[in-house]
Order: C-alpha cells, then sequence, then structure tokens
C-alpha cells in the first residue's frame, strides 16, 4: 500500500518535472525561433542595401498600382540606385547613399526635387531593427516563391492597435526582401510591393547612374523656400505623452502650399510608420471643427485648440493620429 | 550636339571636339539652354545651392513694392505734419483708428486664410456674422499630405503620386 502511494506520489513528480521541462524547452524554442526571426530580417535589411541588383517590382496601394524597374550598386562604401516609374508619367529617382533626387514631370516641365530617401523598397526596414522591436512581434511563417525563388514568410504583427501589420517575404538564398505587404487591422492590403523578376548585378560600371534627359521639357528645381527656415518657436505648447513606441525625430517651420502664414513641422516616427502633425494659428472668428478621417492607409485628423489648429497625418491608424494631437499641450 | 555639349561638361571630349564644339555654340539657342539645363541637373545631383528658379521675378517684385522716392525733403516734411495732426487729434480718435486697423488687419488675415485652404472651404455667406466654420472638402488635404510626404515619405509615396501637383 505503501509502495503504491510512494510510486503514485513519484509518478506526480515525474510527470511535473516533464512538464516542467517541456515547458522550459517551449519557450527556449520559441525564443531561438523569434530570435533567428529577427536575426533573417536584419539580414534582409541589410542586404537591401549592400548587395548589387536590378530588376521590376510593383508598388501597389489602396488606389494605384505601378510597375518600378530599380538597380541598385554598393560598390563596398558608397550605394547607387536608380529607379524608374513604367506606367504613366516616367518619374524618376537616382540616389546615393540616401540623398534622393526626383525628376518629376509636371504638365511641360520636370520638376527635381531633393529628398531623403530613407525607406525605399526593397530597402524599407531600418538599418538597424533595435528600435522596432519593442512594438512588434517577429513570427515565422511557411516558405513560399515569389518572382521565381523560393522565399521565407515572416510576420511583423504590432503589439497594439496604433501600427499596421507587416508581412515580409525573404530571399532564402540572399535575404533580399523579394515581397512585402502592410495590412490594417481588418487585414485589408494598404500598401504592397513586390518584385516581378530580379537578378544580381555584376557590373560594376556606373555608366546607368544619370537621368535620362528629355530635351522637349524644361527643367526646374523644386522652390527650397517651400523647406526647412529654421526649427520654430516652442514656447506656446510641449509634447506631453507620445503613443507607445512613437518619439519625435524632426521639426521644422516650413510654407505650406496654398497658406500665407508659416506653419511648424513636426515629424514621429516607430521605427516604421511617420506621423507628421502641423501647427499654425486659427485666424479670429473663424472656427474649426474636430475633423477625423482615414483615405487608403492615411489618418487625418484636424482640431483646434486654444486658437491653434492642430493637424495630425500619417500611415497609421486613427487612434494613433488622434493620440499624437491630444499629446501637445498648449501653454495657458 | 546636346550630346557633346554634355560630353563636353563631363569632360570627355578631345581638345579638338572641344574647340569645334565651343565655335558653333552660340550659333543656336537650344545649344544654351542645353549647357544650362545640364549644368542644373549636376548642380542637383551634386547638391550644389542654387538660387530658386523665380528669383530674378521675386527680385524685381520686391523692387516695385519699395516707395519711389522722388523730393526726399518734401517727403519728411509731410510726415512732421502728420505727426503734427495726430498730437491735435483727441486720444479717442486714435484709439478709433487703432480698432478700425486691427479690424482690417484680421480681415485681411482671414481672407487670405479662406482663399488660401485648398482642402478647406468656408461658407461665404456666414462671413462675419457668426463665427465661420471650416468645412473639409477633400478626405485629407492635398497640401498636408504633400508637406507630409516631402519630409517624411511613405514607401510608396516615391512612385505613387496621391496629391494632385495643380500650379
Amino acid at each position: 500500500m505503501m509502495l503504491i502511494g510512494l510510486s503514485r506520489w513519484g509518478g506526480g513528480l515525474l510527470c511535473m518535472l516533464l512538464m516542467v521541462t517541456l515547458s522550459v524547452c517551449s519557450v527556449e524554442v520559441y525564443a531561438t525561433e523569434a530570435a533567428d526571426a529577427w536575426a533573417l530580417l536584419q539580414k534582409s535589411a541589410v542586404a537591401a542595401r549592400t548587395l548589387s541588383y536590378q530588376g521590376v517590382f510593383i508598388c501597389q496601394t489602396a488606389h494605384q498600382t505601378k510597375s518600378v524597374q530599380i538597380t541598385h550598386h554598393f560598390d563596398g562604401q558608397s550605394e547607387f540606385s536608380r529607379s524608374l516609374v513604367l506606367d504613366g508619367a516616367p518619374r524618376e529617382m537616382l540616389s546615393q547613399s540616401g540623398d534622393l533626387v526626383i525628376y518629376n514631370p509636371k504638365n511641360e516641365k520636370i520638376m527635381i526635387e531633393k529628398r531623403r530617401g530613407q525607406n525605399m523598397f526593397p530597402a524599407m526596414l531600418p538599418a538597424n531593427l533595435d528600435v522596432i522591436k519593442n512594438s512588434y512581434i517577429l513570427q515565422t511563417g511557411p516558405l513560399e516563391r515569389v518572382a521565381g525563388r523560393q522565399a521565407q514568410v515572416l510576420q511583423l504583427n504590432p503589439k497594439d492597435g496604433l501600427r499596421y501589420r507587416y508581412q515580409f517575404w525573404v530571399d532564402t538564398e540572399s535575404a533580399l526582401l523579394l515581397k512585402s505587404v502592410m495590412l490594417n487591422q481588418r487585414d485589408e492590403i494598404m500598401e504592397m510591393f513586390a518584385f516581378n523578376h530580379f537578378s544580381k548585378l555584376d557590373v560594376v560600371a556606373l555608366d546607368w547612374f544619370r537621368p535620362s534627359i528629355d530635351h522637349s521639357k524644361r527643367y526646374e528645381m523644386e522652390k527650397s523656400e517651400q523647406l526647412v527656415t529654421g526649427r520654430g518657436e516652442t514656447s506656446h505648447w510641449t509634447i506631453k505623452e507620445l503613443p507607445a513606441g512613437y518619439r519625435k525625430v524632426d521639426q521644422v517651420v516650413r510654407l505650406v502650399q496654398g497658406k500665407s502664414a508659416l506653419v511648424t513641422h513636426v515629424i514621429f516616427s516607430d521605427g516604421l510608420a511617420s506621423v507628421s502633425l502641423f501647427i499654425e494659428t486659427v485666424p479670429k472668428g473663424v472656427k474649426v471643427q474636430n475633423v477625423l478621417n482615414t483615405n487608403g492607409s492615411t489618418s487625418f485628423y484636424a482640431s483646434a485648440h486654444q486658437g491653434y489648429l492642430v493637424t495630425v497625418l500619417g500611415e497609421v491608424p486613427e487612434a494613433t493620429v488622434v493620440q499624437i494631437a491630444n499629446a501637445i499641450v498648449f501653454n495657458k | 550636339m546636346t550630346e557633346q555639349i554634355s560630353a563636353l561638361i563631363d569632360d570627355e571630349l578631345s581638345h579638338e571636339e572641344v574647340m569645334r564644339v565651343m565655335s558653333n555654340w552660340q550659333s543656336s539657342r537650344q545649344n544654351v539652354e542645353a549647357w544650362g539645363r545640364y549644368h542644373l541637373i549636376g548642380d542637383a545631383m551634386r547638391g550644389s545651392v542654387s538660387l530658386s528658379s523665380d528669383f530674378k521675378q521675386n527680385l524685381m517684385n520686391k523692387l516695385e513694392l519699395e516707395p519711389t522716392v522722388l523730393a526726399p525733403s518734401a517727403h519728411q516734411e509731410k510726415s512732421s505734419k502728420l505727426i503734427e495732426f495726430k498730437e491735435k487729434m483727441p486720444r479717442v480718435w486714435s484709439m478709433a483708428a487703432s480698432v478700425a486697423a486691427i479690424m482690417l488687419v484680421g480681415w485681411m488675415a482671414m481672407d487670405q486664410y479662406v482663399n488660401s485652404t485648398d482642402g478647406f472651404a468656408v461658407s461665404s455667406a456666414m462671413r462675419g456674422v457668426v463665427p465661420e466654420t471650416v468645412v473639409l472638402t477633400q478626405p485629407i488635404p492635398s497640401e498636408y499630405l504633400a508637406a507630409h510626404h516631402t519630409l517624411a515619405p511613405s514607401a510608396s509615396s516615391y512612385y505613387v503620386q496621391t496629391v494632385s501637383y495643380a500650379e
């Protein structure tokens, strides 16, 4: 009787021990899997910048689809890339290590615009993924075929409702991002990029790194006055609690098309998505109604506070633009 | 010829070719334009700062706004007369003038606001009667979206133009 009792106890203990060991193992396996997934995505973020390749990808939003031809070269120090939009107006982009020049056909002219190109497909992920690790969970999916190549599916799920969900297809051979999809809370595709075909670029010559010039068009530089004119006066308002994961990345005072007065423009980012906040004075006698709208992936919120119009917009859910607007506190 | 001009800028022509291009050069207005255009593109690629395209027009406009002083001494006399007049004026009058000035500035600012906003429209019948209500005419005003994408472009905004680039 005693023996049976003991053996029962022993059996129970053994079972418990086994369960504990198993759960520890599964936690470890899960942790290793997550670490492997992050390592692969990090490799992919680097590959898009340090490989030399060419190909055609499609870019699809809620409203439009465009095919883009890309040539990218890395010489060990600098990145050179040329992208040409193949559908509609022949918009062309030349980028050298993030300094982007856009040749934008506009009626009878070609506008030359300068930008910082930091998130262009396939180099759309931040170079260091640590900035997004607190806001998203990364999971490994199945192997799928994209652009005739084998790709590992990775799912980047937000930890809250303040950002969109992503799915990535990473080339198992080169780690280059072959396809990327951004989805909203209702699983509708907000933005998609996918290579139709891509190949490695073996040539070292940079003869392709020049814009194709249309002799019948006039070339004009974009007015620089539309951009930065200073950091602006911030004494009358402060930024209190921002939504989780978002931080301020830039602040300028600028002209906005069609407005005569200067507008303060503040930019926030969670590492993937960007949000703009504009602060301007509301003329006396004008009453502003609060407006909340969504169009495709872009959310827009305008509200008035003590004679100021606060406008927030970005490729984020509505909750994020409202929270960012509410984070601005005006001094009495 | 335009290819030769491009090659000339890139320093890819022999001495003889340079001499030939230079001698033919001013015969055509197109060549001069091409020279300017290629330099503009080169400057943009190198990141050099250039004057804005309408610099001359802006300068001329500003000169237009400057008062033309034909007789400086007469002008001075006038302004001193104005000070005298102001001193004689009752205090209440100057108060009234100030209020009028503020009202004028207010109207001008509001007019500018009403005219300037593409995405916002104000019902003009209501103007000046009760506080104006700004109503949105587009889901997202294009001027804000364009401003957002110049400094914080989304991955698709490089290729897909959501903003109408009206002049």
